[in-house]
């Protein structure tokens, strides 16, 4: 099935109703959860993985799901222009000119040119899906064991890598992930591991628990540590279609920031987040002005959220062609499409065409929805904001509790979640990132399949990892990897070492 | 700040090392039959390995003292955490929504410190919507106890 043919089955299973309302269901909870600070799109998703697996059917669960995702990057910027706070994190540098161009009035063009920017870009972004992911996912066939295991450490170095400031810590927290994942029943010999007798601990940790406590949970406790004291930008919202000049203005920031977005969302670990800082920062540095940066700038709002919506679609190309989520949101629908009995991976193409292309379809769909949702009904998001968080909060606990109670029907899920939000809250206070930790936990257990499976093919012989030429090419770009952060760490550790002119006698 | 980083190294490594003791006692095999602590072994020896480098880049003095949190900013997280922890507990003593009441009164009273008319209504309301929400409408089977 080409790519053309391919779409078109996608369409016809996109547009029937049930799969419509799905979409617009999952746009509309994306927008929601972007708008509101302190309920991300993984915890969410991770929230509503009970419902998708109620629904029965693949096809519309993931569709909705979908639709959280990249809805949530449409909704984020509201937030950030209107209340200086980003509604998710991939929002944060649309806060610096968004939130100035509003306090001039300029509400409006910033919200317009946002919402117009994330549509271009996220419909560019599904466009990059349709047609690099069959050709990504045919060659991804050819891994056996060896390549899986060598493609999996490669993710998981990349996304250590990209997450955050400290390459060891990234590591450390990777290794946790992967460390949690072997908790419980060893898949091979059927032995317990790590379960200290207790009962619980023997089907291993649930990704649902995992995930909404470091997230979901972890969120709230640091949203705590201080009274939200944002205040709204009550101006009226008007001429939200970008005039001409503004369209001059920011044309090649939208084509800008939608190129890094995809290439960025394509890399594990990297994700909207890190699309949307490298965007601004490049807008920054090819703008001739860049004085007018931090005053408002629309070209400091256009791009970075081109890019996190261009990002937001990409990601999807690992997740799907090889198996490896890029980030904890992707992961989130990852685990998804294994409770529906569905593997993602090279296979998905090939044995599963139509919830791939239905999926796909439903993205430009979503994307057409999205721009309605955002444009002609902004004052409903905005009055959404005007819910106190000290209603919110509670009532975002409350919805964890039940998303991770009606996984087993099991009240210690629940005293598990609020031990892991502790956990990824003072992680988060020492600045240890989370994402490689979940994304760890999600690969752990293909790892381990992978390794054992290699090694009994080669009968121990672990050069197998080096004499496979994919498997050796993908392992020499972690060498390199790790090589080079080591070369950097000795550089800036002999460039700031202080002299001491005394000392040299 | 570094002394909190040192703290945690140290108890990564511990963890670490730890890890690797039980993982040996699983049964360790050989790479031609990977037993069941073969591959829990591995990432533990990695995790306490990098976690003690992590301590070592760690010693020396601090030449940015932060402190972890301002002033008492820890206190409404950690109070949340603790509210949280009796309310999944309850949950399954005396049932999800006198369990849910009480959590949006003590949440809104200890943590939020609203006012009481603020306090009665939403957590009235709140449980309300709850249970038409996910007893009526989306019929989610949620734990019933002593008390309803």
């Amino acid at each position: 099935m080409d790519a053309f043919s391919g779409l078109w089955s996608g369409f016809a299973l996109a547009v029937t109703p049930v799969n419509l309302l799905f979409a617009l269901i999952g746009a509309t909870l994306g927008t929601a959860v972007g708008v509101l600070p302190g309920l991300g799109p993984a915890a969410t998703i991770s929230l509503l993985l009970p419902l998708s697996y109620a629904l029965g059917n693949p096809v519309t669960s993931i569709i909705m799901l979908a639709g959280i995702y990249y809805g949530a990057m449409y909704g984020g910027s509201t937030t950030s222009i209107l209340l200086n706070i980003p509604g998710e994190a991939a929002s944060v540098v649309t806060c610096i000119d968004g939130y100035q161009m509003a306090k001039k009035g300029r509400a409006g063009a910033a919200l317009g040119m946002s919402a117009i920017g994330s549509f271009i870009a996220g419909t560019g972004g599904v466009v990059g899906l349709t047609f690099v992911a069959p050709p990504l996912s045919a060659f991804a066939l050819k891994f056996g064991p060896a390549e899986y295991f060598s493609l999996t450490i490669l993710g998981l170095m990349l996304a250590t890598y990209l997450s955050g400031k400290s390459v060891i810590k990234g590591l450390i927290m990777a290794v946790l992930g992967l460390l949690l994942a072997t908790v419980g029943m060893d898949p091979v010999t059927g032995n317990m591991r790590y379960t200290f007798g207790l009962l619980i601990l023997e089907d291993g940790f649930d990704f649902l628990t995992l995930g909404m406590g470091l997230f979901g949970i972890g969120e709230i406790f640091i949203s705590l540590e201080e009274k939200m004291k944002a205040e709204l930008v009550t101006t009226k919202i008007t001429n939200l279609w970008p005039t001409l000049k503004d369209w001059a203005i920011s044309k090649w920031s939208v084509v800008r920031g939608s190129l890094i977005g995809f290439f960025v969302g394509l890399l594990p670990g990297g994700g909207a987040v890190i699309a949307s800082l490298l965007a601004y920062a490049v807008e920054k540095r090819v703008s001739k002005e860049p004085e007018k940066f931090g005053s408002g700038a629309l070209e400091g709002v256009a791009s970075p959220e081109s890019a996190n919506n261009s990002a937001a679609s990409a990601s999807f190309i690992p997740m799907l062609t090889l198996g490896i989520p890029g980030n904890p949101a992707i992961a989130m629908i990852f685990a998804a499409l294994l409770i529906q009995g569905v593997t993602p991976g090279p296979l998905l193409i090939k044995d599963h065409p139509h919830l791939f292309w239905a999926v796909i379809a439903s993205m430009y769909i979503g994307n057409v929805m999205l721009l309605i949702l955002n444009l002609p009904l902004v004052g409903l998001w905005v009055q959404m904001l005007k819910v106190p968080y000290s209603i919110l909060a509670p009532t975002i606990v409350l919805i964890c509790s039940i998303g991770v109670y009606s996984m087993k029907n099991d009240v210690t899920d629940v005293s598990l979640m609020v031990i892991f939000g502790v956990l990824g809250y003072v992680l988060r206070k020492l600045r240890f990132e989370l994402g490689p930790l979940l994304l760890a936990f999600v690969l752990g257990r293909i790892l381990e399949r992978s390794l054992r499976q290699a090694l009994l093919i080669s009968r121990g012989d672990i050069s197998i990892f080096i004499t496979k030429p994919i498997s050796a090419f993908l392992l020499g770009i972690v060498a390199l990897m790790i090589l080079s952060s080591v070369i950097w760490a000795l550089y800036n550790r002999f460039k700031t070492k202080p002299t001491a002119p005394g000392k040299t006698a | 700040m570094k002394k909190w980083e040192r703290i945690a190294a140290a108890i990564l490594t511990f963890i670490g090392v730890s890890a690797a003791t039980l993982a040996y006692d699983l049964g360790f095999g050989d790479f031609h039959q990977p037993g069941p602590g073969f591959f829990p072994f591995w990432l533990s020896a990695i995790l306490a390995l990098v976690s003690f480098i992590y301590f070592l880049t760690q010693l020396g003095p601090d030449s940015h003292r932060v402190s972890l949190w301002d002033k008492h900013a820890w206190v409404r997280p950690f109070q949340a955490a603790g509210v949280m922890f009796l309310y999944s507990l309850a949950m399954g003593w005396m049932g999800f929504f006198p369990a849910t009441f009480l959590l949006f009164l003590i949440w809104l009273i200890l943590i939020e410190r609203e006012k009481w008319l603020t306090v009665g209504l939403v957590s009235v309301l709140g449980t309300l919507s709850f249970f038409l929400i996910f007893t009526v409408f989306l019929k989610v089977p949620l734990p019933k106890g002593a008390i309803f």
